[in-house]
C-alpha cells in the first residue's frame, strides 16, 4: 500500500511488516488523508499478524490538526503490541530541529508497549 | 481620479519590512498554493531551517484559524475573509493575523489566549499532550491545539481585539527568532 507524497502530505508506504511516512503533513482535509491511512495500518497490523512490524517516520513538519492522527496511529500500534506484535518504532528528526526532536519525546511518553527510538538525521543538504 | 495611493501601500509594506502579505477571501486549496512562495521567502537570507520551520508553523496555524473561524464570509462562495502578514524585523520574524469574530467567539478566545499566555513551555507542552489525549473542546473545528502549538513555537505573542459591538475583530502577533 503506497500513498503517494503531494505538497501537503507525506509518502507513506505499509506492507505486513514494515510502514515507512517520510515529508510534511498538513492536509487541506485531516481526516480525508487521515482515513484511509488508519484503514490501510489496521489491515497491515490485523488480528492475525505473526512476529514484528517496524515503523519509521521521518516528518519535518506537521500541523496541530496532523497531530491528532499521529496520536491515533501510536495509539493503535501500542494497542497491538500489548496484545503481543513486537512492534519497533523509530522517530527521525534532523539535527538542530528541535521542534521534531521535542515531538517526538512527547510521543514516546505515552507508549507503553512498543520499542521506540530517536534516531537523529542527517539534514537533507549535508 | 480616486485616491487608491498604490506607491503609498508599497512604501508602508516597505517600512514595516512585510515579505509577505495576503489579505481577503482564503481557503485551503489558496493556502496550499501561497505556502510555497512562504517557505521561499523564509529560506532565503540564510535562515536557519529550524528558525523558517517554527515561523511556516506558525503562518499554517494562523492562516488555518480564519479560515475556520473567520465570520466575515464571501457572499458567493462562503470563504472565510482575512489578512496575514509575515515580517523581519530586527533579526525577528513577525507573524500576525487578522479576522473578523462574532462577540460570542471574543470572550472563549480572550480567556484561552490570556490562560496560554501565563504559562512557561514545561506548562505548554504538558498541556499540549493532555489536549491530544483529550480530544478536541466542544466548540474547536480542529484539534483544539493550534493556539498551544503556537503558543509552543513564539518567543512571544501577542492578541488584540477592536471595541466594535458589531465586528469585533482578533488580532493575534507571533514573534520568532
Amino acid at each position: 500500500m503506497r500513498f503517494e507524497k503531494t505538497q501537503r502530505t507525506p509518502l507513506v508506504e505499509m506492507s505486513n511488516s514494515h510502514c515507512l511516512i517520510v515529508g510534511e503533513c498538513y492536509p487541506e482535509n485531516i481526516s480525508e488523508w487521515s482515513q484511509p491511512v488508519l484503514a490501510a495500518l489496521e489491515d497491515c497490523v490485523g488480528d492475525g499478524t505473526q512476529g514484528s512490524f517496524d515503523v519509521d517516520i521521518e516528518l519535518y513538519y506537521f500541523n496541530s490538526s496532523s497531530a491528532k492522527f499521529l496520536f491515533d496511529f501510536f495509539e493503535f500500534l501500542d494497542e497491538k503490541a500489548d496484545e503481543g506484535i513486537s512492534i519497533v518504532i523509530k522517530w527521525r528528526y534532523r539535527v538542530e530541529d528541535d521542534t521534531m526532536q521535542e515531538a517526538g519525546e512527547d510521543f514516546e511518553e505515552d507508549i507503553e508497549n512498543c520499542t521506540y527510538h530517536l534516531v537523529e538525521a542527517e539534514p537533507a543538504d549535508a | 481620479m480616486t485616491n487608491l495611493d498604490t506607491v503609498g501601500l508599497h512604501e508602508f509594506m516597505q517600512q514595516r519590512k512585510t515579505l509577505f502579505c495576503y489579505s481577503g477571501p482564503l481557503t485551503e486549496e489558496l493556502l496550499t498554493t501561497i505556502s510555497n512562495p512562504v517557505r521561499h521567502q523564509l529560506t532565503e537570507n540564510e535562515t536557519p531551517e529550524a528558525v523558517a520551520n517554527r515561523v511556516f508553523g506558525v503562518f499554517i496555524e494562523q492562516a488555518q484559524n480564519i479560515i475556520r473561524y473567520s465570520s466575515q464570509k464571501t457572499s458567493a462562495a462562503g470563504d472565510s475573509v482575512g489578512t496575514i502578514a509575515i515580517s523581519y524585523i530586527d533579526d525577528t520574524f513577525l507573524i500576525e493575523a487578522v479576522n473578523q469574530i462574532s462577540s460570542t467567539q471574543k470572550s472563549a478566545l480572550e480567556k484561552t489566549l490570556l490562560e496560554l499566555s501565563l504559562k512557561d513551555q514545561k506548562d505548554l507542552r504538558r498541556l499540549y499532550r493532555q489536549r491530544l489525549k483529550d480530544g478536541p473542546p466542544e466548540d474547536s473545528k480542529g484539534a483544539g491545539l493550534g493556539f498551544i502549538e503556537m503558543a509552543r513555537r513564539v518567543k512571544r505573542f501577542e492578541f488584540d481585539f477592536n471595541d466594535s459591538e458589531d465586528n469585533p475583530m482578533f488580532v493575534y502577533r507571533g514573534w520568532v527568532e
